[in-house]
């Protein structure tokens, strides 16, 4: 699919680069207007290829973006119960000064 | 239990713990790794998409002025399929717009931005332990018994930096896979924006409508001359030196853009890699600086002062 975008890539920008020469050339007004449409379907042509490319893609980004709402979740979660550290710690201090206490009353 | 075999089991535990973290300890290091260039990429590749919004935009401006100047057609259809194209680039940058916010909230649990009330509850804690002088510790095991706890508090931290690296690690992978598969498609709109502006200039300068007589000026300033207006052959010339400029600098660009899109790639598979390796709980074999991304930023640059 690569290969054929720079294909019709090549036709649309060969074409914008030799208009104004071709188009000086041309003798009649009908080729004034083949020429012209000619120019619209080429850059048409390109511009579908490349929307095609990336709505192809839409699927991939979706999911991306289903992923990336999960991690964000998961993540908030994470830090939120990093915040609840502080408590768990605090249970600590509490068990261990205990312990503490009862280890002087035994005269350890 | 006899007073020798309690404080042994203390000890073991104590030990047990400080085992346990001292294994987190490098994954916290990783992981401060992985938020780096998770964060040096999420700003790059927002940067990057919003370079590729200003060439569409340009790129129907240069159209617009190719149909009023040329006669060349730019239908309704066509501009509305560069708007659909933009529509497309829109989600990818509302995409970057979330990993930005999501590079950051991962660092908040890495490293020194830890909250701060978690630190003040671990010195509470140190200070509990220092009371411990009343069971006849010495300083050495107090030392050992405060570094195993920082340790400790350090290893639960670690625990989600973990988990939420293993959240990230697909989207990781599959933004690094999704910019790869598209990266030919933005380099085509890239390389068509570069050819219908290097076009667009050229024939304005075979029309006469630019003044290129600054590009004497590299000749004429150590000296003080001015440049008057070309005429005659000089004028002929110096048309065709502007358009060998307008060449050169049209490659620059494709060249320039190049580079960006391979420093992108790379970065992001480095992030993918350091996250992947946070997630698996394996160590990274050694720890390089977040990948440049200069390249990046000096082509939005390029893009944003045009």
């Amino acid at each position: 699919m690569a290969n054929a975008l720079l294909d019709v890539q090549n036709t649309f920008t060969t074409l914008n680069a030799n208009y104004n020469m071709l188009r000086a050339a041309c003798q009649t007004d009908q080729q004034r207007t083949d020429l012209a449409a000619q120019y619209e379907a080429a850059e048409t042509a390109y511009n579908k290829c490349v929307n095609k490319m990336l709505a192809d893609d839409d699927a991939a980004v979706a999911t991306l973006s289903t992923e990336l709402k999960a991690a964000n979740e998961q993540i908030a979660k994470s830090v939120q119960q990093m915040g609840n550290m502080s408590k768990v710690i605090d249970d600590i201090t509490t068990a261990v000064t205990t312990g503490a206490k009862l280890a002087a009353m035994a005269g350890l | 239990m006899p007073k020798s075999h309690r404080v042994a089991r203390f000890w073991a535990g104590l030990l047990a713990c400080s085992l346990l973290a001292a294994g987190g300890c490098k994954t916290s290091d990783d992981a401060t790794a992985a938020a780096t260039q998770m964060s040096a990429t999420a700003k790059a590749l927002s940067d990057y998409y919003a370079g590729l919004d200003v060439i569409l935009e340009d790129t129907v401006q240069i159209q617009q002025l190719n149909s009023q100047l040329y006669a060349k057609p730019f239908s309704a259809d066509n501009k509305k399929q560069l708007e659909t194209t933009e529509t497309e680039l829109q989600t990818r940058i509302a995409l970057a717009t979330d990993f930005c916010s999501l590079a950051e909230d991962f660092a908040k649990l890495t490293g020194s931005t830890a909250p701060a009330d978690v630190a003040a509850s671990a010195g509470k804690l140190e200070s509990e332990v220092e009371s411990l002088s009343s069971v006849q510790a010495s300083s050495t095991e107090q030392t050992a018994m405060k570094t195993a706890l920082q340790l400790l508090v350090t290893a639960v931290q670690e625990r989600k930096e973990r988990e939420a690296a293993r959240a990230m690690d697909d989207f990781a992978k599959g933004l690094s896979a999704l910019f790869d598969k598209e990266a030919p498609v933005w380099a085509s709109r890239q390389q068509v924006y570069a050819d219908l502006a290097g076009a667009l200039a050229g024939d304005l300068v075979d029309q006469g409508a630019t003044d290129n007589s600054g590009l004497l000026k590299v000749a004429l300033d150590p000296f003080g001359l001015t440049v008057a207006a070309p005429t005659g052959d000089l004028k002929s010339q110096l048309a065709q030196v502007a358009k060998q400029e307008i060449a050169t600098k049209k490659d620059a660009l494709n060249d320039c853009y190049s580079k960006a899109t391979d420093a992108m790639s790379k970065s992001l598979a480095e992030m993918s890699k350091r996250i992947d390796l946070v997630a698996q709980d394996k160590p990274m074999s050694f720890r390089v600086p977040p990948l440049t991304l200069a390249n990046v930023e000096a082509w939005a640059t390029k893009l944003s002062s045009n």
